[in-house]
């Protein structure tokens, strides 16, 4: 993991990129250095640069990205990361989580930051399923309330469970 | 003619003028990514997951209350033509337009809220304003979120924030724009330096449809490039700033054209584009924006067009192709059409 640039102490969070005299030079910072640092160029005063993203984003990620063995996918969707490399575009949500360390270190070139920082979300209530997509969800949990008790987690199991409870009382 | 070309009302409350500076700033629209927890992004799910996706989006829209007498559009439902309107009015993305997944578009009766369902995300909702309104568009554009955000269940983790197909979308998931008419920059040759400079600021400028489309008429859709690491109000308050800056360099750009021998050249050209609108008897799109947009900054200057910018706005969408066979009632070949957009033309201004 990168350490910031400024106090070499904390790992860095946040790629800034700065535009002095005409030449662009870029900074990996952690989160309090970026922002002792915005206090004095200012993200609103226009330093930030993104630049970079303008034009073709699938060129932008193949200049960008590390370099990965061909093997690395998603475990829940199978996106290869190599395809993610050549497309721009990630499978599912489980991508950001199976490609988790490669992605912090593009949004840190993309958008300046790591880190979100906006709004956050507590969850929707549970979204009235059709029949077909019910029954599914259904018999996912079930395969995976055997796959829990097979391997003897019995929380895990018990959490399932309580979620099937939930699904067959609104859809049942 | 397709019965939904006639379900939508000629004129649009968001391309009245309003705000600000109406003469520079023709709309604002804020709008959010968000996916649906438990299904692949729509590049990666199945057809029939998608079509359960745009059924819960259907649901939860209508449950809302916020689209009474609102538009439910199944994309495979509809022929090119009404795509092509959908388009135009910028409710759809070409993307969207050409999509043979089930997708569909959720747009309220004002026209000023709308969802794309299963474009690059599964939602994609966004609110128009009139004019220069980057606060109201937000303001709405959170309440929409908000209540629909209350009724699906949106992916989101602490890290990324709202989780997108494309990561350049993360975090907020927020992409504010402006439709700014930039003519007497445009005119001076300043253009390519002041978006050279925009990039610089985290902005991007495209053209009047999105992604990927050429500038029309010196209209240039301006919006933030990043959208994590920052608050929604910080991205806000960035845009405004950008949007005021680019407004001062068109004005400074109005005053030189104005100013000494350069104002009769000015006058000149502004009249002539005048005289083709009035009198014209085959006018193309793209002719008549080159023209339409000298008038407009004619009128921003004081002189007298016979036209306001209201006008100006309803007709930069009206004469656009798709509209133009709506506003025929019949399919009409190009030809057909720049004959039909001159005698509109002429009838309006004359
Ligand atoms: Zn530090
Ligand atoms: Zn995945």
């Amino acid at each position: 993991m990168k350490l910031c640039e400024d106090c070499h102490k904390t790992p860095a969070a946040v790629f800034l990129k700065l535009a002095v005299n005409n030449k662009v030079t870029g900074l990996h910072l952690c989160q309090a250095c970026a922002a002792k640092k915005g206090a004095v160029y200012g993200f609103e005063s226009g330093v930030f640069n993104a630049s970079d993203i303008v034009g073709n984003v699938s060129d932008y990620f193949n200049d960008f990205l590390p370099r990965e063995r061909k093997t690395l996918a998603c475990a829940a969707c199978g996106l290869k990361y190599s395809r993610f490399k050549e497309t721009g575009r990630l499978g599912c949500a489980q991508c950001y989580k199976s490609f988790e360390p490669q992605l912090a270190e593009l949004m840190a070139r993309i958008h300046g930051f790591a880190r979100h920082a906006g709004r956050g979300y507590a969850g929707g209530g549970a979204p009235e399923f059709s029949r077909a997509e019910a029954s599914r969800r259904g018999e996912a949990l079930n395969a995976a309330i055997r796959a829990a008790v097979d391997k003897e987690d019995f929380a895990a199991a018990a959490r399932l469970r309580d979620a099937l409870r939930e699904l067959e009382n609104r859809h049942g | 003619m397709a019965e939904l070309l006639k379900s939508f009302r000629p004129d649009v409350t968001w391309a009245n003028a309003g705000g600000a500076w109406p003469d520079m700033i023709f709309s604002t629209r804020v709008r959010f990514a968000r996916n649906l927890e438990g299904f692949a992004f729509a590049n990666r799910a199945a057809a029939d997951r998608l079509a359960e996706i745009r059924r819960l989006v259907f649901a939860a829209a209508r449950e809302s209350g916020m689209f009474p007498r609102g538009h439910y559009l199944k994309m495979e439902a509809l022929g090119p033509l009404e795509k092509s309107f959908l388009a135009e009015r910028h409710h759809i993305s070409p993307v969207l337009a050409s999509s043979v997944l089930p997708s569909g578009a959720v747009i309220s009766n004002d026209e000023d809220l709308s969802v794309m369902i299963n474009e690059e995300d599964h939602l994609r909702l966004q609110c128009l304003s009139a004019g220069f309104a980057i606060e109201d568009a937000l303001r709405s554009a959170l309440k929409l979120d908000e209540v629909l955000g209350g009724n699906l269940r949106y992916s989101f983790a602490e890290q990324f924030g709202f989780l997108t197909a494309c990561p350049a979308n993360a975090g907020t998931g927020i992409r504010i724009s402006c439709l700014a008419h930039l003519p007497a920059m445009a005119r001076l040759g300043r253009m390519p330096a002041a978006l050279e400079s925009l990039s610089r600021l985290g902005v991007i400028a495209r053209g009047i449809y999105g992604e990927g489309t050429y500038v029309l008429g010196d209209f240039y859709q301006i919006a933030n490039a990043a959208c994590l690491g920052r608050s929604e109000e910080a991205f806000s308050r960035n845009m405004d700033k950008v949007i005021r800056n680019l407004i001062r360099q068109e004005i400074g750009a109005r005053e030189l054209l104005m100013k000494g021998a350069a104002k009769l050249k000015t006058e000149d050209a502004v009249f002539r584009a005048l005289g083709v609108l009035r009198h014209a008897r085959a006018v193309s799109y793209n002719e008549f924006m080159q023209n339409m947009s000298l008038a407009r900054m004619g009128a921003a200057m004081g002189w007298n067009m016979g036209l306001d910018f209201s006008t100006f706005n309803q007709l930069t969408l009206l004469m656009q192709p798709a509209h133009i066979q709506a506003a025929a009632g019949r399919a009409l070949t190009p030809a057909g059409r720049d004959a039909f957009r001159a005698d509109y033309l002429r009838k309006k201004l004359n």
